[in-house]
């Protein structure tokens, strides 16, 4: 049995304490960003019609339409998908897109890559960034830009170490090294850092549960203060039982989930379901492209690719399909 | 409690003993103006003088020997004009008793996509529709724990529900002109959001709550999108976070009968193992399932969306289908839209 560190729970706070502490919030002025575990400034509502939502265009309008915009700052998005059908496409081409000033759909920010499963896909993300920046060469001024130079990629392998990671990242958002600031995080993927450390008993899945709160409560604790979007990607896992009635399991616009022909369902579970505020689905299947069938030789098959919408607080249901070209991810007008 | 025994100035006492105002029920049906102009005393005095009999004595009610207590028949009176918030489905509406109540916390569980959120939004929207169009004309308070509020979303909403009360068409623009205050922006305008991002946050803010409601009478909604999500992480102490849960469910629920106000809190769902499999129930545990009046739970059947009375102190288990769609929360277009019993 693997041997591994809970992390740390929250310290707890005697019930006095706590008491004490919301009076003298209540009490005190503006407040500094000191050790009070709350800030004063947080008693005071926000003014909802001056909020204006940003977002991250995903580089293409099809897409970008099926989304209201793109990616939105301040919450999380999950895209869930099985191995090969786009999902990291999708994530290198965010991290380029949100380099583009805002005028553009961009976020004028560097972006932050950590991935969990195989080696980063160098090779495909400076394929990319050569014909981003000839596409948009009017927008980089100098010719020596170099669009790599705003991601920065960090590698983890267990859960405990992603949330080091984003307890070092509040230095590194609070001042960033470049001019341009860290406005965009996407963790691909999620599922790999869960899947091998838990068995599967109670014991063991509401450790896991309670893990995903954490990393999630962090995330959007950073996303609100510093203005993040934050993309997530996840697995999928086979399914058999029903998803119908009061005790099904059935998240989201789509009945059931269809990618290759199998019945699919997103992996860790309705916990997780509830860390994220947007869920897409990238669904995968091979078509047999109905002239060229001939027994016994070859067949044409074509992939196609759809992001659908699953479940997200300002999307109506949607569905979108799309190609994966040498120049990235675009959208198909049905 | 008679006039000689309040605690209010001798002299005063002995003007009204010697009108003729002996006991409390007589100042009953008086209105200050009238105290006022009877006793040539200022209207404050006149309006300190049957605050202090009201709250002595519960004027009009003349069997009550228990200072602050109330038969049961001035509650059955109170409940029938008590104020109920409309979800904008006629379904939804019907199986809570005309729409979620104003002296009471109701709370909203479903997995997650099912429509929490849209609902909190539409009843941010929906507690401000005006007197004149059958609505409480308040505000809301709107307590976002897990980032899910949209705004363009809520515009979208506010929007809706603007053209709904005022009409479209050419032949209502000049009457929508002529109704500067109800436009969407100023409905967004009129929910105090506030965003918290931790457990110390959420239970802060809603200790917080008493006060700022007493400066905002206004508000006669606070909703609370989720009340769960911060609870879930790995307390050190189970027992500290009984105890927290138990204290805030405490201050939400003096929230309604003191200021008149509905409370909606937003649950998720979590599966609970029992009798060999899995069930979905909602988080939280046994306890917390005490702390709210009401317990609706919205699930999905055959691709409609169904909210179901759990618990309810007066209302039946009964279900109804809704749907989402861009206006907001509205009936369910399918042809068996029907409320089905339990």
């Amino acid at each position: 049995m693997p041997l591994f560190t809970v992390s740390k729970p929250i310290p707890s706070l005697s019930y006095t304490m706590l008491n004490m502490c919301t009076c003298i919030v209540a009490l005190a002025g503006p407040g500094d960003k000191s050790s009070k575990p709350v800030r004063s400034h947080q008693m005071q509502p926000q003014n909802l019609p001056l909020l204006s939502p940003q977002k991250c265009t995903l580089g293409c309008p099809i897409l970008d339409r099926s989304l209201a915009g793109g990616i939105p700052c301040k919450s999380i998005t999950e895209i869930v998908a099985e191995s090969g059908s786009g999902k990291t496409q999708l994530c290198l081409q965010l991290l380029l897109t949100a380099q583009l000033p805002t005028p553009l759909g961009g976020l004028s920010a560097s972006a932050l890559y950590i991935h969990t499963e195989f080696p980063f896909p160098l090779r495909r993300l400076r394929q990319l960034a050569n014909s981003f920046k000839s596409s948009y060469s009017n927008v980089f001024a100098s010719s020596s830009f170099d669009p790599c130079g705003l991601i920065f990629v960090h590698a983890v392998h267990t859960a405990d170490q992603l949330f080091d990671l984003l307890l070092k990242l509040d230095s590194v958002l609070e001042n960033p090294p470049t001019e341009s600031p860290v406005k965009l995080i996407v963790i691909d993927s999620i599922a790999a850092l869960f899947r091998s450390e838990f068995e599967n008993n109670s014991g063991d899945l509401k450790r896991r549960s309670s893990l995903f709160f954490k990393i999630a409560g962090k995330l959007k604790l950073q996303a609100e203060r510093f203005g993040l979007a934050v993309v997530i990607t996840n697995q999928v896992v086979d399914v058999v039982t029903s998803s119908e009635g009061i005790n099904g399991l059935r998240i989201g616009n789509l009945e059931n989930l269809y990618s290759s022909g199998r019945r699919v369902y997103p992996a860790l579970g309705p916990s997780w379901a509830h860390c994220v505020n947007s869920r897409l689905f990238v669904s995968r299947d091979e078509e047999i492209l109905a002239d060229h069938v001939r027994s016994g030789e070859y067949v044409c098959r074509q992939t196609r690719r759809q992001l659908h919408v699953l479940f997200a607080p300002h999307l109506p249901v949607s569905s979108c399909s799309f190609m994966i070209t040498r120049d990235g991810v675009v959208g198909v007008e049905r | 409690m008679e006039i000689d025994t309040l605690p209010i100035s001798a002299s005063m006492r002995g003007k009204l003993i010697s009108t003729g105002y002996i006991s409390l029920a007589s100042l009953s049906s008086i209105s200050p103006s009238q105290l006022a102009q009877d006793f040539r005393v200022r209207e404050s005095e006149a309006v300190e003088i049957l605050k202090v009999a009201s709250v002595n004595g519960r004027v009009g009610n003349s069997d009550g020997f228990v200072a602050g207590a109330q038969t049961a028949w001035d509650m059955l009176r109170e409940e029938e004009f008590a104020s109920r918030i409309t979800t904008s489905c006629k379904e939804f509406d019907h199986i809570l008793g005309g729409g979620i109540s104003c002296k009471e916390v109701t709370e909203i569980g479903g997995v997650p996509g099912i429509g929490k959120t849209q609902i909190g939004i539409q009843l941010a929207v929906n507690v401000q529709i005006p007197v004149d169009y059958g609505g409480l004309g308040g505000k809301a308070i709107y307590i976002d724990t897990e980032g899910s509020f949209m705004v363009e979303r809520a515009l979208q909403i506010a929007e809706a529900c603007v053209e709904d009360l005022l009409g479209k068409g050419t032949a209502w623009k000049e009457f929508r002109a002529s109704q500067p205050k109800l436009s969407a922006k100023n409905l967004l305008g009129d929910i105090f959001y506030f965003r918290v991002c931790s457990y110390t946050e959420q239970i802060a803010l809603v200790n917080y709550l008493e006060k700022f409601i007493s400066e905002h009478k206004e508000v006669k909604a606070v909703i609370v999108d989720s009340v769960t999500f911060h609870f879930r992480q790995d307390f050190q102490d189970m027992t500290l976070r009984t105890r927290l849960l138990g204290n805030m469910a405490l201050k939400l629920m003096q929230l309604p009968k003191k200021f008149n106000l509905a409370v909606v809190l937003k649950n998720q769902v979590t599966t609970k193992y029992s009798d060999g499999s899995f069930r979905l129930t909602l988080a939280l545990g046994d306890s917390w399932s005490h702390s709210c009046t009401n317990r609706v739970i919205l699930y999905w059947e055959s691709n409609e969306r169904c909210a179901y009375i759990d618990k309810s102190p007066c209302h039946q288990s009964a279900s109804a289908l809704s749907a989402v769609t861009s206006k907001g929360i509205r009936s369910s277009t399918s042809n068996c839209s029907r409320i089905k019993l339990m």
